[in-house]
């Protein structure tokens, strides 16, 4: 009891004296615990960050029709339900119709706009995007073509029956059509096929055709890894009639190559900072030990043993190691939290398991760099080291 | 004696000196690295962000208008071309160096022996160009597909002697549709004449190309009797990201720049920049940035370059404190013997001027081992990840640089003027 009295009294009295060279330790540990526990944390989230940020590629799967046929709602809907909804990005379900604008054949397309401007981030609209029915989002080659602008009426014309080949029979029959005038509310932009066809609501296409809940496809976008994707893809295909779910691979396969290059980089300079970052205090916990041979000697001299020295001086840097730790968990996360907001827009949650790896690894690292300088002095002959040898 | 007492300094006391430096070394050695890999960072992920593919397309004038009206989605024969001659000159823009890889199209609908039809398209898979220039390139599909994946088989490539010439690539849906495997040949029919197709290979695009035929451009080009034209170009180029004077340009046009604005633009890797050039140099044609691939390569760049950013400066702060922390403790040790110096007459200032100068020569020796070993983690980084070196920008010397003084003379300064205000009486007694 008393002998443990006085080991605590020799660590906190050594601490308090000595303030200034122990604040300087204190500090070394606790940058080094800091940019371990800040690196860690930016490494083990970038993935999630960076995956949803490659989500501006657009869909990475698609769900088409099994058997040729059309997908309907409810079958839509079950498909989509097999993905967690935490990794759904966006889900955007498409009509393809010919159509025609003054006897021109056009295409077509209804979509859900909400789900269409998740699933394809990169599509530019001057203009607005649709926001009810009446409202059609017009390609910016058939802009071109039919001269339209935005704010211009435009009117769709669908042929119930079949749409007529030749000129000849569109003159000549007696056709059975349904059209519909739309308020061009944006003009799309994307560089792709997109800027050929007609946007409009899922409503007024099914208005306009007369037919209801049939679709040709649906565009996804997931943020998962490769593996997970096929994974969803063959669990839909299998559990869901109808439905058959496929890879986009030209987004799955390039993302995968350049997310696990990131990763790589990521975790190299990782690595690399930490290991510096972990020697240097290593030298800084060492200079501030070395510089206290003098008291080993004395102690030495007073008839301490070798062991109950280095375990107090142990003590002493596990004391330095835990608060460093502790201190490094917070000012990491803090940092992890402001790149996270400055990079990515979001913030990341506190990872409980990284305090206890912090501190334990502070510890490790300040106990060994206390460990050798001590170990020196006590094997040397006590009056060599007080004579200053 | 100014010298002798520093060179005494730096001998007598080797161990300690060296893990000064040893520290310094190190905290050098991670800035280089880390300003490296920051500064070289979005060159590389550019490069890699070249797997999605092409980011311009290149059509002719008309078709741009045409197609849409008379090819709905049949993706048939277009009726305006491009010349094949023109090819090369998409190297020679201002921005030529920046053009990775392009391929030209040939599209035709052909009749296979079971009444179907099918898209032929005819390409370059890797073509040998000599431009007038004397610059010499391969060029092809290859790179900018780089998602397919050829079952069985191998890619088509003009250089090689055993390709031959009728050879093609199939669709795997295709050629599961028509029970076609590599090595058979497969008779395709046009209004302009029949070809017998060897099947060099079946690939997986996961996506409609794979209903799709590909083979050499003469071929496609003899099929839709189109000899020396070609329907479209992609083109995959490097790029910087749009800020908002590419923005501008893009959506009012370069004529609404003014000169200045203009000037910048044009001599900017800017994708629409990179599009107008190649308008210029090749008559009556249309590129246009693919928006997917454009765009979210800025976006992925500005991520990774930041992220970098900040981590090089966590890093770059960690080395900071941690050198001049034990700088700090190493001239807070010598205590004694500044006490002494005192005690026999030095000055403040000469005292402070040894202790200085004996850190600075170990920094300087620390600093320079540092930057060869920081080069040597950034090539360690740059090779396992990029397969390529990084490139050691000069401008990273005099900042390491500048950075290792700053920090030192930080972690000594107040260090040495709270030793020289003790009273030496004090610190020679051991207070």
């Amino acid at each position: 009891m008393k002998k443990k009295k006085m080991f605590l009294r020799m660590i906190t009295a050594s601490l308090l004296r000595r303030r200034s060279r122990m604040l300087v330790a204190l500090l070394a540990i606790a940058v080094g615990a800091t940019i371990l526990s800040g690196l860690v944390t930016i490494y083990d989230d970038v993935p999630r960050q960076m995956g949803e940020q490659f989500r501006s590629y657009g869909a990475n799967m698609i769900f088409m029709p099994s058997n040729g046929g059309e997908l309907s709602g409810d079958s839509l809907q079950q498909a989509k339900n097999r993905i967690a909804e935490k990794q759904l990005v966006g889900y955007a379900p498409y009509r393809y119709e010919n159509i025609t604008v003054n006897e021109r054949p056009m295409m077509a397309a209804a979509t859900d706009f909400d789900g269409a401007a998740k699933t394809s981030p990169y599509w530019r609209v001057d203009g607005a995007w649709p926001s009810g029915v009446g409202e059609a989002l017009v390609g910016k080659e058939t802009a071109q073509t039919l001269a339209l602008n935005v704010g211009d009426e435009v009117t769709l014309t669908y042929d119930l029956d079949k749409t007529p080949a030749t000129a000849d029979e569109a003159a000549n029959t007696e056709r059975n059509q349904n059209s519909a005038a739309f308020h061009v509310a944006g003009i799309l932009d994307t560089g792709g096929n997109e800027e050929k066809y007609f946007f409009i609501s899922i409503e007024d296409m099914e208005a306009l055709t007369g037919k209801a809940d049939c679709f040709d496809m649906a565009e996804l976008s997931v943020t998962a890894s490769q593996n997970e994707l096929k994974t969803y893809a063959d669990d839909i295909s299998q559990h869901t009639d109808g439905v058959s779910a496929r890879l986009v691979k030209r987004v799955t396969q390039s993302e995968n190559t350049v997310l696990s290059k990131l990763q790589a980089l990521v975790l190299l300079v990782t690595v690399i900072v930490l290991l510096l970052t972990m020697i240097c205090v290593a030298t800084t916990m060492m200079a501030v030990v070395t510089e206290r041979r003098k008291e080993v000697g004395l102690r030495k001299a007073l008839g301490a043993s070798n062991k109950s020295i280095i375990v107090e001086f142990m003590g002493e840097g596990l004391l330095l190691g835990g608060i460093g730790g502790l201190l490094g968990s917070v000012f990491g996360f803090i940092f992890a939290q402001a790149v996270s907001m400055n990079v990515f827009n979001s913030s990341i949650q506190f990872r409980w398991l990284l305090i206890p790896v912090t501190v334990v690894v502070s510890v490790l690292v300040t106990g060994l760099s206390c460990l050798l300088p001590v170990r020196s002095a006590t094997d040397v002959d006590p009056a060599l080291v007080l004579k200053g040898e | 004696m100014f010298f002798r007492m520093i060179k005494g300094a730096l001998f007598r006391q080797k161990s300690k000196m060296i893990m000064i430096a040893v520290t310094i070394a190190l905290g050098s050695s991670l800035a280089t690295a880390m300003l490296n890999i920051m500064l070289d960072v979005g060159d590389k992920v550019n490069q890699e962000l070249k797997a999605y593919g092409a980011n311009i397309t290149v059509v002719p004038k008309e078709n741009s208008v045409l197609d849409s009206l008379y090819d709905l989605d049949d993706g048939g024969e277009s009726v305006a071309h491009l010349k094949e001659e023109d090819l090369g000159k998409i190297k020679t823009i201002f921005w030529g160096f920046n053009i990775l890889d392009f391929t030209p199209f040939v599209n035709t609908v052909v009749t296979l022996g079971d009444g179907s039809t099918a898209k032929l398209t005819g390409t370059w898979f890797n073509h040998h160009l000599a431009l007038n220039t004397g610059e010499e390139l391969d060029a092809g599909i290859h790179s900018l597909r780089s998602w397919w994946e050829i079952k069985n088989g191998q890619w088509l490539d003009e250089q090689k002697e055993s390709i031959p010439a009728n050879g093609a690539l199939i669709g795997s849906a295709l050629a599961a549709r028509l029970g076609v495997e590599t090595g058979d040949t497969l008779e395709v029919n046009t209004a302009k004449g029949s070809q017998a197709l060897q099947i060099a290979g079946v690939y997986d695009a996961g996506g409609d190309e794979d209903e799709q035929l590909f083979t050499l451009l003469p071929v496609a080009q003899m099929l839709a009797d189109c000899q020396g034209l070609i329907d479209s170009i992609e083109v995959s180029a490097l790029t910087t990201p749009d800020n908002e004077l590419a923005r501008k340009a893009a959506t009012k046009g370069p004529g609404a720049l003014s000169p200045a604005d203009y000037e910048t633009w044009y001599c900017t890797a800017y994708v629409s920049s990179i599009c107008y050039q190649i308008q210029e140099a090749i008559p009556d044609s249309v590129a246009s940035a693919v928006r997917q691939v454009a765009e979210s390569e800025g976006t992925i760049l500005d991520k990774t370059r930041l992220l970098m950013i900040l981590i090089t400066i966590l890093s770059l702060f960690g080395s900071a404190l941690g050198i001049s922390n034990l700088v700090t403790a190493s001239v807070m040790e010598r205590s004694n013997e500044i006490g002494l110096l005192k005690a026999i007459g030095a000055r403040d200032s000469r005292i402070s001027g040894i202790v200085l100068t004996e850190i600075m020569l170990t920094a300087i020796v620390g600093g320079v081992a540092g930057y060869f070993m920081g080069y040597g983690f950034a090539q360690i980084i740059g090779h396992t990840v990029f397969a390529s070196a990084i490139e050691m920008k000069p401008m990273v010397i005099p900042l390491v640089a500048v950075l290792i003084i700053i920090v030192t003379l930080a972690g000594s300064i107040p260090a040495i003027r709270m030793l020289l205000r003790l009273r030496p009486a004090e610190v020679l007694h051991g207070r």
